[in-house]
């Protein structure tokens, strides 16, 4: 019983220690050949600022569609598209804050 | 003749100055309006055309830039270098018009405008098409060195005030034309006057001649009363004929300056008018010191012949005509109509009386303040509506 609850307690503390970013997209991005900063990089080639991108990615993640993704077409019919991201509002928003700060043009250049 | 026209023409009436006066400081006004606006938009006009001579410049460097930006786009993360040119500075803003990065020297980026100068600078804004790095905008900054709007400046100035002086002289010509059919109207009257004055001597004469010769006392009561007011009305004619004489032929003579007994004068005219003060059953108040005055005696006359018949014509029934003279003033006042406070200012311009009721062509007040000031004489009026009114001369 107690040694159950340890392993819990381990295992709880090994999942929350990630963030939400890390947590959720990063682990099935690791199979795609563009990394998640190109896509970055894409979706401000398209939306530009901080808010319009993350209300497109959210708008993506919920609904992912051909006709919006901002990969090229040999991409998408390479890999198709991705599955609807079954994880709440909050954490979506969170893992979303997350990759804008991680990505984001703001303050690096110099 | 051409000393009547002269002296029409050199003298402009106070109402007539008034006009003009107006006329030209709305005219003057209307001028400046219209060059300034024109200046205002010469100078835009100027100011675009720089603009796009630069907006050609610009918009070269603009292409090159976002050239660079594509390129660092690609590349960021590992690089992080914002490309950098000495022809000019320039900042990237996001659609949300946050500041992505900025080399600009003056910070403030209107959005709506494409190009613009703006405190000693031109911004040249570049909306994107592909926002690399994120950037919507491009802003391009350059050094205006202000040589042009020096050079514009003071042409503006240089042109605007030839034009000023150009439309000044204009305007003179306008104001002269404005006034000419006053001046030719009172210019009539004076010869019309002119003319008749020459006419009215000798019956004049005649008549008041024989007014005196005429023995009353073999008269009948009725008949004594009739005469009395034909000498009323030659006196008052004559009085007339005086002013209308000194005004177009005795002005122009040379003063025959005297030392005048002031009372023994006002005592002479008194009697004069005594027949017109008894008509209107008139009562004289009089305050008479001695004075002295040194003048030319026709004019001094023609003054207290003028004040004093103004003083028994503009008088209620009954009334009072006061005299009160001190050396170094003289005051005549009376019980009458009084003078209404918006003409009192006009009652010394020629061919204009206070009262419309009362006869009378309003040329013995301006002959009677033309000979004040030729003396260096003051005279202030004071007046009260339906109390009388008080005429104080003072040297
Ligand atoms: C189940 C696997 C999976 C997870 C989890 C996942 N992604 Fe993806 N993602 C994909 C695949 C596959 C594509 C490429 C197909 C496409 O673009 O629809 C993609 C595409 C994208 C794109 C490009 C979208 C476009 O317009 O084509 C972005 C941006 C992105 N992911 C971000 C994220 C973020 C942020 C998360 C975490 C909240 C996340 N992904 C989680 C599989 C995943």
């Amino acid at each position: 019983m107690v040694k159950k609850l340890f392993m819990l307690l381990a295992l709880s503390i090994g999942v929350f220690a990630e963030n939400a970013y890390e947590r959720n997209c990063v682990p099935c991005h690791r199979e795609l050949p563009t990394d998640l900063q190109g896509m970055f990089k894409n979706y401000l080639l398209v939306y530009s600022g901080e808010e319009t991108v993350k209300a497109a990615l959210r708008h993506y993640m919920r609904y992912p569609s051909k006709h919006i993704s901002v990969m090229s077409d040999l991409f998408i019919d390479t890999y198709g598209i991705k599955e609807t991201l079954q994880i709440s509002d909050q954490e979506l928003k969170e893992a979303i804050d997350l990759y804008w700060e991680k990505y984001k043009v703001f303050g690096k250049l110099n | 003749m051409s000393a009547l026209k002269n002296r029409a023409t050199s003298s402009l009436l106070k109402s007539e100055t008034k006009s003009l006066q107006r006329f030209l400081s709305l005219y003057i006004l209307l001028v400046m309006m219209v060059i300034s606006t024109l200046g205002v938009l010469y100078y835009q006009a100027h100011k675009e055309l720089m603009l796009s001579a630069q907006r050609a410049e610009l918009v070269k460097y603009a292409y090159i830039q976002t050239k660079r930006l594509k390129v660092l786009h690609h590349f960021f993360d590992d690089q992080r270098t914002y490309p950098r040119d000495p022809r000019f500075r320039s900042a990237i803003y996001d659609i949300e018009y946050k500041e992505i990065f900025s080399l600009l020297k003056n910070r403030s980026v209107d959005f709506t405008q494409e190009i613009y100068l703006k405190d000693g600078v031109i911004h040249f804004v570049k909306s994107m098409d592909i926002f690399y790095l994120g950037a919507k905008y491009l802003i391009l900054e350059i050094e205006d060195d202000g040589a042009w709007h020096k050079h514009l400046i003071k042409k503006i100035l240089g042109y605007g005030t030839a034009a000023f002086f150009l439309f000044l002289f204009f305007g003179y010509f306008l104001a002269k034309l404005f006034v000419k059919p006053m001046r030719d109207s009172i210019m009539l009257l004076d010869r019309f006057i002119k003319d008749t004055t020459h006419e009215l001597n000798t019956p004049l004469s005649a008549i008041l001649a024989n007014i005196e010769m005429m023995d009353t006392d073999v008269m009948v009561e009725k008949n004594r009363k009739k005469l009395n007011r034909i000498n009323i009305a030659a006196k008052t004619v004559s009085i007339l004929y005086q002013d209308l004489t000194y005004l177009t032929l005795e002005q122009e003579r040379e003063n025959e300056n005297e030392k005048i007994d002031i009372a023994e004068l006002l005592y002479d005219r008194i009697e004069y008018f005594k027949v017109l003060v008894e008509s209107k059953a008139l009562d004289y108040e009089m305050d008479i010191n001695h004075a002295e005055i040194v003048m030319d005696r026709r004019k001094l006359t023609r003054v207290i012949d003028n004040l004093l018949s103004n003083a028994i014509k503009y008088n209620k029934r009954k009334g009072i005509v006061g005299i009160r003279l001190r050396e170094g003033s003289l005051e005549i006042w009376d019980t009458g109509v009084g003078i209404p406070e918006e003409k009192r200012a006009f009652i010394f311009d020629r061919y204009r009386r206070f009262n419309e009721s009362e006869g009378g062509f309003g040329i013995g007040l301006s002959i009677v303040k033309r000979i004040l000031d030729e003396y260096g004489i003051r005279i202030e009026v004071f007046s009260e509506k339906d109390k009388g009114t008080r005429m104080v001369l003072k040297w």
